[in-house]
């Protein structure tokens, strides 16, 4: 450490060269009247871009922001937390969507012999045709298959197509 | 610019007078921050220009910053004092900027002043301590700005604050918006750096 710090001070003495670097002779002399000319030229009230207005309004968004510039480690880690939740959001959709689907079949057994526009409840059925058909606004209870009174469900829905001649 | 005037807290006269200046300033009076201009103009100036290694690039620079704070500085609060204020807006800029021009460096250096040949130190390590004894000054300068050229902006920013201008760790520390031992920690890992760069001018024969 002792040996750093003895080159780390000549390293200093070296760094000291910088201080003798200086601009052309005057250059200082006007530079103020510069500024001043071309503040009052306009661009003193200049537009300032989206970063200048959000380091005026919201400095710790710039600071956090810049943190990731700092670390780029974190952009990793915070990319990969944000697409564990994703996929979870997408796992936990798709649960749900099962499950509802699952709810179906058991409400109509429990339900058998009432009507079935009673079976998935009046906010979710807009209307039951005859032919078993259950327009919903939901979309995983819509458009499924309901048990009838009279036989097969949807029984209806496909018919043998038959062609006899005319001639018999 | 040879003896860079340190940032330490100005006295409290001279305070008194600069937050006046400030008043006068927010309420548009050119006047006032002209002052404001030429008491800062060498710091800032230096500052990125040591950051830069580039005349052109640190005058414009120097002007925007300074631009920028007058347009600003109707949101200066006063939680930090003028010059610390003035210089985070110097030192994002500059920052900014860099990263923008990403590793296109192009030097444009000024001239060393008449001083330099009689620095005692800067003399010793030319005649003692280099191993080229016929390596001038210049050739020092142009190897020592590449040199810190190499470094992340961060890390310059530390050592040309602290070990070229003379600011002190709390105010490195106010300026980059980091705690004290993020800016100490950056000053050893960049003189390690600048060190292994530096290596043919810095050992001992």
């Amino acid at each position: 450490m002792n040996k750093n710090e003895d080159n780390f001070e000549t390293l200093k003495q070296l760094l000291k060269l910088k201080q003798h670097e200086v601009p052309p002779p005057g250059y200082f002399n006007n530079f103020s009247d510069q500024i001043v000319s071309r503040i009052r030229a306009g661009e003193g009230g200049g537009a300032q871009s989206l970063t200048e207005r959000l380091e005026s309004v919201a400095p710790w968004l710039v600071h956090f922001l810049q943190v990731f510039e700092t670390k780029p480690g974190l952009i990793g880690a915070v990319a990969t937390s944000l697409c564990l939740l994703l996929t979870l959001g997408v796992v936990v959709g798709e649960r749900s969507d099962s499950a509802s689907k699952t709810i179906l079949p058991t409400a109509e057994f429990a339900s058998a012999g009432t009507a079935s526009a009673s079976i998935t409840g009046p906010p979710l059925v807009v209307a039951a045709d005859s032919t078993g058909i259950v327009a919903s606004t939901n979309p995983a209870t819509s458009l499924q298959p309901v048990s009838t009174l009279f036989g097969l469900p949807n029984a209806s829905l496909f018919q043998s197509a038959s062609f006899v001649p005319a001639s018999r | 610019m040879a003896d860079p005037a340190p940032i330490s807290s100005p006295d409290e006269s001279a305070s008194t007078l600069e937050g006046d200046l400030v008043k006068r300033a927010r309420r548009g009076e050119l006047a006032a921050y002209d002052e404001l201009v030429k008491r800062y103009q060498e710091r800032i100036y230096a500052t990125i220009y040591h950051m830069t290694s580039n005349h052109e690039d640190a005058n414009d620079l120097a002007q925007e910053a300074f631009i920028k704070a007058f347009q600003a500085l109707k949101s200066f609060k006063g939680g930090s004092t003028f010059y610390t204020w003035l210089y985070r807006i110097a030192v994002n800029k500059t920052i900014n900027f860099l990263k923008q021009r990403k590793n296109k460096h192009h030097l444009s250096l000024n001239d060393l002043d008449f001083n330099t040949e009689h620095n005692p130190d800067l003399v010793a390590l030319i005649s003692e301590k280099t191993p080229h004894r016929d390596a001038g000054l210049a050739e020092l300068q142009k190897k020592l700005n590449e040199s810190l050229l190499k470094l992340s902006e961060p890390h310059r920013m530390v050592v040309v604050l602290h070990d070229v201008q003379g600011v002190s760790h709390e105010e490195i520390a106010e300026i980059m918006a980091c705690n004290i031992g993020t800016v100490r920690s950056r000053l050893f890992y960049a003189r390690q750096q600048l060190q292994g760069h530096l290596a043919e001018y810095l050992q001992s024969t």
